[in-house]
């Protein structure tokens, strides 16, 4: 497969077919692809799913077997399997993806973008045309290599037939791929869930929430130009956490945490601590001015969904205020109550999503107005039966990147 | 020991490499000087360590959420990765290189002030975080080394004395710099799959990602194939390092930066 170094003019579609050849036949299949998506109004994308993806699945790998296998001499499998056509291939999906990367996938108001279906590239006839094409180039030599094994063979196997793998169960897949969020509040067994199209589905089980609880950072301190109202301190970056006993220091103000209490509420001058529904944090301040040895004391609080938030002006122009706390974690503590009467309870939390029945759940969102005294909890379930043969495609291509960093060099070293 | 100390650490740092630079300039064919460079380096390392250990420490979390955070990661891989080619391949000019790149990192940090936030949000809190984070520094830290290369190669070939070695230093690079980055992009896949429920969600960063990942396997298939064009290998290597550097800070900028999920820094 070395290159032809003696330069002899020949003619286009001379055989074998070389770059041009091959930049020909890849931007014909995507002025095609475009044709279709310009002659195509209807909305619904196309898919597959079950079983008809998994016949296309078994049917194709077997086509590109027979073709490397006794097709092996005719001008388009030999051009498959050479590497103008990968690179071309690999090329023109890098082109068609980075346009996927520049133009915001949404309905467009430019009537071009939206003709061409530029802003739906993973569903356009173009890209799926050109990855047609690049994935029968990574199957073809992928079989190749397998019929011809050899083990410094091994690390090229592991790297083609894993892209290869994930590549076409991804897209396979997405036909059969399911994911729907569910609504869960406190005390309440819920059992209807909805899709991405708002269609309700009922679940052959239900959750039943327990307990929906959130861990917060502590708020931070912040210095406020009153004029604008935003934050004024170190390009609104560095901002603190309050902690009680700590100093701080903007500009020329140094400011102390007197005390901070997590849930409190204003009692006459000051906050005490309760207990009660929307109590929002709050802090004694005292504010020294440098300038003029002057201190100040305040109470600041962020405020909550019930109640204000209470700044603090320092000076003419600056004001100490008290973010909102951010999220550190939330969690649900659910039952999942089966037909048959089974009770089964777990914590769910982000990235700990839980396996039950080929479902995943995972914690997604809460009511975020009412913060940690949310009572309602937002689920999702994914089931993607496809998923092991993706994994396995994954573990192959990790595989093959150790194979790779441990022989690459090698590999080249020995070229010369 | 936070980002209020970094002025104090990283004077400490820059003074030290340049200082080493300077005895790596003049310690043509003399050893000893060399070696004086070499300690002055490895001290400047250190410092540079233990600045990010206590950092790491102080903050409670990984610092690698913030574009400075990670810019300090790179400051750190960068003369490790130097060193490294130094004792395999013997290369001084590359040393040098890797040591300017990383002060000048610490400059460009010591110019914009970074968050002091300790901060982590749900998302991030997980196993994968560190693995998925520091095999994409230390990636693009490689492939970054590699199309310095590659701009040695252009400058040797303007000069009419290109060496075939300059192109196998840059293989090796890419090879080393892709298998990590086709780790990071896996690992991302997986603990997305943990956090999000799916593993692929063509999220902008995520297409940039995968595009610098395209990027790279032209230049490897381009190489395998045509050992001998090296002016069109140094030119694709050169536009792959666009796409990754797009892909690193140029997505913020981008019009579809706004549905992006990778976005980490609201203030």
């Amino acid at each position: 497969m070395s290159e032809n170094n003696t330069k002899v003019q020949r003619n286009l579609w001379e055989n074998p077919w070389g770059y041009v050849e091959s930049f020909f036949i890849g931007i014909g299949l995507i002025i095609t692809g475009l044709f279709l998506e310009v002659l195509n109004t209807s909305e619904s994308t196309f898919t597959l799913s079950y079983p008809f993806n998994l016949y296309f699945l078994i049917g194709y790998v077997l086509i590109l077997f027979v073709l490397y296998k006794w097709f092996s001499t005719t001008q388009l499998i030999r051009w498959l399997t050479k590497v103008p056509a990968s690179i071309s291939s690999i090329t023109l999906v890098t082109l068609l993806v980075m346009v996927m990367g520049i133009i915001p996938q949404v309905t467009s108001e430019n009537s071009l973008i939206n003709n061409l279906g530029l802003n739906h590239i993973t569903s356009n006839w173009a890209f799926l045309l050109i990855l047609f094409q690049f994935l029968t180039c990574l199957g073809l030599i992928s079989i190749k290599r397998i019929l011809q094994f050899k083990w410094s063979n091994f690390g090229f196997i592991l790297n083609h037939l894993g892209l290869f793998l994930a590549l076409i169960s991804g897209i396979l897949g997405t036909g059969d791929l399911q994911r729907l969020s569910i609504n869960v509040y406190e005390n309440k067994p819920s059992w209807i869930a909805t899709d991405a199209q708002k269609n309700e589905i009922e679940l052959p089980f239900a959750f039943y929430l327990k307990d929906f609880l959130i861990d917060e950072y502590h708020p931070k301190l912040a210095l406020i130009e009153n004029k604008t109202g935003s934050i004024a301190h170190n390009n609104g970056k560095n901002l603190y956490l309050v902690e009680k006993g700590e100093k701080y220091s903007f500009k020329n103000f140094e400011v102390t945490v007197n005390d901070f209490l997590p849930n409190s509420g204003r009692v006459g001058a000051r906050y005490e601590p309760v207990n009660e529904l929307g109590s929002p944090p709050s802090a004694s301040i005292s504010v020294k001015n440098v300038e003029n040895d002057s201190i100040q004391n305040a109470w600041i609080s962020s405020g909550s969904f019930r109640y204000p938030y209470e700044s603090f002006k320092i000076s003419e122009e600056y004001s100490l205020v008290m973010t909102i706390p951010e999220v550190k974690k939330f969690s649900s503590d659910i039952d999942i109550l089966t037909k048959e009467g089974e009770r089964i309870s777990t914590v769910l939390e982000v990235n700990k999503p839980f396996s039950y029945k080929g479902w995943k759940i995972y914690q997604l969102s809460y009511d975020d107005k009412m913060g940690k005294w949310s009572n309602l909890s937002v689920l999702e379930l994914v089931k993607d039966p496809w998923l092991p043969l993706i994994y396995i495609g994954i573990f192959m291509m990790i595989a093959g990147a150790f194979y790779m960093f441990w022989m690459g060099n090698k590999i080249t070293k020995n070229q010369e | 020991m936070t980002w209020i100390d970094f002025p104090l650490y990283s004077s400490i740092i820059v003074i030290l490499w340049i200082i080493g630079l300077v005895f790596l300039v003049v310690s043509y064919k003399k050893q000893v000087v060399f070696k004086i460079a070499n300690v002055l380096f490895v001290a400047g390392w250190a410092v540079m360590l233990v600045f990010v250990i206590k950092l790491w420490i102080e903050l409670d979390r990984p610092p690698m959420r913030t574009l400075g955070e990670t810019r300090l990661w790179y400051a750190t891989f960068l003369p490790l990765i130097g060193f490294v080619t130094y004792i395999r391949w013997q290369y001084k000019w590359f040393l040098a290189y890797s040591i300017a790149m990383a002060s000048m990192f610490l400059a460009i940090n010591y110019l914009n002030p970074e968050t002091y936030s300790k901060t982590l949000m749900p998302a991030l809190q997980s196993p994968w975080f560190i693995p998925h984070v520091l095999v994409y520094l230390f990636s693009y830290a490689v492939l970054a080394a590699s199309s310095i290369v590659a701009i040695k190669g252009w400058y040797d070939s303007y000069q009419g004395n290109f060496k075939i070695e300059t192109l196998k230093l840059a293989d090796n690079l890419v090879y080393i710099g892709f298998a990590f980055l086709t780790l990071g992009l896996l690992f991302g896949a997986l603990w997305a799959k943990e956090a999000w429920g799916h593993y692929w969600t063509w999220d902008p960063k995520e297409v940039w990602a995968f595009l610098t990942w395209m990027g790279y396997l032209i230049y490897i298939h381009y190489r395998n194939f045509h050992a001998h064009n090296s002016k069109q290998a140094l030119t694709i290597l050169a536009l792959a390092f666009v796409v990754l550097l797009v892909c690193w800070f140029g997505v913020n900028y981008l019009p579809v930066a706004t549905t992006s999920v990778h976005t980490y820094t609201q203030y």
